[in-house]
């Protein structure tokens, strides 16, 4: 009995024995999709490209005064949420990261500002510029995924409090 | 049932302890790179694609539109029905709008049944692509322009019009412009060339500038003018036309 729990604590102290955590890297997956679809919408933000649109009205959304903050294409802040998700759930899954309860509770927390985010988005697509973008509602369903890909990290952190 | 049972059973977000983690991890990597070379390659080929073209589609850089004189010696109409005609219907349209496809299928040709083929008028099209909405209207406009340039224009426009809806969504039209220059029995090299170069893109362009300083906003914009007079704006409509030309020829 005792010798089982003390089996047990060693292979809690030991990192490198445990598995990454498979959420993670679902988040990662995610997340680099994420990363591209941002990257063709901001190549299209700054005149690079036409917009493939198959159904919606991409270009009336991308041309509303919404695809802009201040002078940031929004599609930028896509690249750079994306990227920072991708970089902390690969860090997250590394030896000597993977039991990071820091790291989980980052990633979880940008994800829930990610997902409210592209709600805002959705919403004003359909309340407000009356006009819908495949690729934002992509986006949408994306960052919704990654952040319930990102939920186990709760369970985590209350179970190694 | 124990901790350890729960979390075999309903899973911890985490993959099960054992050997297979490194396994994992390969295969992770994998799916990773996968959608890199994946990502990488649609969106380098989208924007590689534009950037090596030499396909002009969209508006050039013009000195001198702003004055009326020379704006008028490049803008250029395309014309049918009776050169001395003593009304003239003009129309600024985008082959890429939907409205105007459905002014080309379906009001035009009444239009000409009733005022161009009898002489009465002649009709104008001058082209007003709406680049920041329609991706593909200016090389729709410069694709009509090349097959101006061997006398099929107006077939060309309908064609256009007609397929609309299959050319409009596709990423790069140019060889659906090509395959409709070849159903018209063009000079398939001599259309090609046109199409991938900058030709006509003046004219396209100084007939957008002339909508602009007409104050066209949309389109169809259907205009009637008797003479050198400045042109009545009618709605896109056969009923509309009419009215516009009878006010005219009552002096109204």
């Amino acid at each position: 009995m005792t010798s089982s729990a003390g089996t047990s604590a060693a292979a809690s102290k030991q990192p490198s024995l445990r598995p990454p955590p498979r959420n993670r890297m679902v988040v990662a997956v995610l997340s680099l999709m994420g990363v591209f679809i941002a990257l063709y919408l901001l190549a299209h933000s700054i005149g690079l490209i036409p917009l493939i649109c198959g159904v919606g009205s991409c270009e009336t959304v991308q041309s509303s005064q919404w695809a802009m903050v201040g002078p940031v294409p929004v599609p930028l802040i896509g690249v750079a949420g994306y990227g920072s998700l991708l970089v902390l759930a690969i860090l997250g899954i590394q030896p000597s990261w993977k039991d990071s309860r820091g790291i989980g509770l980052l990633m979880l927390g940008l994800a829930t500002v990610g997902v409210a985010y592209t709600a805002f988005l959705t919403y004003l697509e359909a309340a407000v510029i009356h006009a819908w973008c495949v690729w934002c509602v992509t986006s949408a369903a994306l960052m919704t995924l990654i952040f319930l890909a990102s939920l186990p990290e709760v369970g985590r952190a209350v179970r190694r409090r | 049932m124990s901790k350890k049972n729960r979390e075999r059973k309903y899973g911890s977000g985490e993959a099960p302890s054992s050997a297979s983690g490194g396994a994992e991890m390969t295969k992770f990597y994998w799916i990773l790179g996968a959608v890199a070379v994946l990502g990488v390659g649609i969106v380098g080929y989208s924007v590689g694609s534009k950037a090596l073209s030499s396909t002009v589609s969209e508006p050039i850089e013009m000195a001198g539109l702003d004055d009326p004189a020379e704006l008028m010696q490049v803008a250029r109409g395309v014309e049918k029905g009776d050169p001395d005609a003593p009304i003239s219907i003009i129309e600024f349209a985008d082959f890429q709008c939907p409205g105007c496809g459905g002014f080309a299928t379906q009001v035009k040709p009444l239009l000409e049944a009733e005022f161009v083929d009898t002489g009465k008028a002649k009709f104008i099209y001058y082209d007003f692509p709406l680049v920041s909405v329609h991706g593909h209207a200016f090389l729709a406009a410069r694709a009509a322009r090349c097959a101006e340039d061997q006398e099929k224009f107006w077939p060309y426009h309908d064609i256009l019009y007609r397929s609309q809806p299959r050319w409009s969504t596709v990423q790069n039209p140019a060889g659906m412009f090509e395959d409709y220059a070849e159903d018209l029995g063009l000079d398939e090299d001599e259309f090609s060339a046109c199409l991938k170069s900058d030709r006509h893109a003046d004219v396209v362009t100084a007939n957008m500038q002339l909508g602009y300083q007409l104050q066209i906003q949309g389109t169809p914009t259907i205009l009637v003018t008797q003479g050198q007079g400045v042109g009545r704006r009618v709605t896109a409509t056969l009923e509309g036309i009419r009215e516009g030309i009878a006010l005219l020829q009552s002096g109204g």
